[in-house]
């Protein structure tokens, strides 16, 4: 499967009469945006607003965020089973709206979701950030349910993405990128010398606020499959996890997960990336050792040298994230494991809930526990009273004159753990 | 067959159909008798700290066991084992900083209650 990723670079967003890009700058129609969200009945206003890296700009609480792309060619469209009908995607052309994010903003439950801030100290810890955001702050009729509102909140962010992606559909990008993966047994034969790596995609699926949906269907309801790295890349892969703001995977970072992306840039060269396994983070012990066994097996099944596993959340998936390792490795396959720590404010506590000796090679994104003082901003886009009450806040938080003393699990993807971010730790 | 053992009342209201062991209790206290179901032989179906919202956010708790007895559950004594553990040292600590918002309790019931029984939605 081979997909071709058309980057085009966009400067600038802005407001205006006509949604296009012309000469790398972005213009979108306020009213039809607004339009196209009202479309759900169960979404009394959206306020449209747009920050640019820079700005004295603080967004919260975040939902999503999502890049805009257009399938130009090839089998399927945007985000397949949830806004376009099931087909399989990851080949072709994909037009993408590089340097552009659609930002949901929403108080779907009184706590948790997380900051942007578009410049300060609180910048440096999110990469939207560096990104020309397209913010939508979503409020819901009164009485809609957190189950609804999430759902609203979620396809209304994608669905923007999808109009503001359809512009660059008959534009000549300024980068294009090649992905391929073989099938299986051309894939091991191209490279025999070079050892077999995997990468096994740990995603979040607990429940409500922590879910995960492949091609529309939501994850814990799956057992673990393999995909082709380009199905990941071309939106089969949507967040409607709204919890952990620093170490939750949003739609942006699945369709831009840095693992593949490297894994790639080292196909070939001194390893033979041959897929993605997906797995699931359940609550029922006994879907965890089924998942985990499923994992192990499909491992040794591709016939793999390594796997790189990455888990998304803290707590209760460190416990999918070690029986997945433990698992893998008692086949004579080595694993590598990314992870963040919540290792208290002076990093002196123990890092992960759950621990083993076979997990002997470990990437963290950094401490979340970690304390950042943000300053106040001129503007606020969304609503700044939940500061005290979101994960890593505390009680006076938020100061009378608007800045924030928190942890850096405020920050959304501050932790990242596909690696997503600039922080990470070095052995002494 | 399955026991619930809980202190939210959203569980109560709503799971008419599973015996529920509701506790007028903190967080910590349904650990504590889940524990000691494990010790009359009960087994841990579900984990103990389910979901992102950190222990010292929430205050409810649901955990589902076994209705069954057997012998005891190393492994079930060694996960709660450690829950306990580590709340107790996060909970003390956090406590100082964190002050909880009343408003939120029907959010967290919400979310307590759909990470053990979403799954059947």
């Amino acid at each position: 499967m081979k997909l071709e990723l058309g980057k085009i670079n966009i400067k600038s967003v802005r407001l205006g009469n006509k949604t296009e890009v012309k000469e790398g700058i972005l213009t979108i129609n306020e009213d039809c945006i607004k339009n196209l969200v009202l479309e759900d009945e169960r979404i009394k206003s959206v306020k449209v607003e747009i920050a640019t890296p820079g700005d004295k700009t603080r967004i919260t609480p975040v939902k999503d965020v999502i890049e805009p792309r257009v399938k130009v060619s090839g089998a399927g469209g945007m985000f397949p089973g949830v806004r376009t009908k099931i087909d399989l995607v990851g080949s072709g052309r994909t037009n993408v709206l590089s340097g552009v994010a659609v930002v949901t903003c929403g108080k779907i439950v009184g706590f948790q979701e997380g900051i942007i801030d578009m410049s300060g100290p609180g910048a440096d810890f999110t990469p939207f950030s560096q990104t020309c955001n397209v913010c939508l702050v979503i409020e819901p009729f009164d009485g809609l349910t957190p189950y609804d509102y999430e759902e609203a909140a979620r396809n209304a962010g994608l669905r923007i993405a999808e109009y503001i992606g359809d512009t660059g559909k008959d534009i000549e990008p300024d980068i294009l990128e090649v992905y391929e993966t073989k099938p299986l047994l051309e894939a091991i034969a191209e490279y025999p010398d070079l050892p077999k790596v995997g990468y096994v995609y740990m995603l979040q699926t607990q429940g409500l606020l922590h879910d995960t949906y492949v091609y529309g269907v939501d994850a814990k309801k799956m057992v673990p499959t393999i995909l082709y790295p380009t199905e990941v890349m071309d939106g089969a892969i949507i967040s409607g996890n709204c919890v952990s703001a620093c170490d939750k995977n949003t739609t942006y970072h699945h369709q831009n997960n840095p693992i593949i992306h490297d894994l790639y840039e080292r196909h070939g060269k001194d390893l033979n990336f041959l897929g993605v396994i997906i797995t699931n983070e359940t609550v029922y012990l006994a879907d965890k050792e089924r998942s985990s066994m499923w994992t192990a097996k499909l491992c040794k099944y591709l016939g793999l040298d390594a796997a790189i596993i990455s888990q998304e959340g803290f707590g209760n998936p460190d416990t999918d994230l070690i029986m997945n390792c433990k698992k893998i490795e008692a086949l004579g396959i080595k694993t590598v494991i990314v992870t963040d720590e919540y290792a208290g404010r002076d990093g002196k506590s123990q890092s992960l809930a759950d621990a083993d000796k076979a997990a002997d090679a470990v990437v963290t994104g950094g401490n979340a526990n970690e304390v950042i003082l943000l300053p106040p901003m001129d503007k606020i886009i969304g609503i700044l009273k939940y500061t005290d009450k979101i994960a890593g806040g505390f009680d006076g938080s938020l100061r009378p004159d608007g800045s924030i003393e928190a942890e850096i699990q405020v920050i959304t993807g501050s932790t990242n753990e596909l690696g997503f971010n600039k922080m990470t730790a070095v052995g002494m | 067959m399955k026991i619930v053992v809980t202190n939210n009342p959203l569980v109560s209201l709503k799971i008419s159909d599973t015996e529920i062991d509701f506790r007028n209790t903190d967080l910590l206290g349904v650990l504590k008798c889940v524990r000691d179901r494990i010790h009359l032989g009960h087994k841990l179906l579900t984990h103990p700290l389910a979901g992102s919202i950190k222990p010292w956010e929430t205050p409810y708790r649901t955990v589902l066991l076994t209705a069954e007895k057997s012998g005891l559950d190393e492994d079930s004594l060694s996960v709660i084992e450690y829950c306990i553990e580590m709340c107790n040292k996060t909970i003390v600590s956090k406590a100082f900083y964190y002050k909880r918002d009343e408003k939120n309790l029907s959010d967290f019931q919400l979310i307590d209650f759909d990470l053990i029984f979403g799954r059947f939605s």
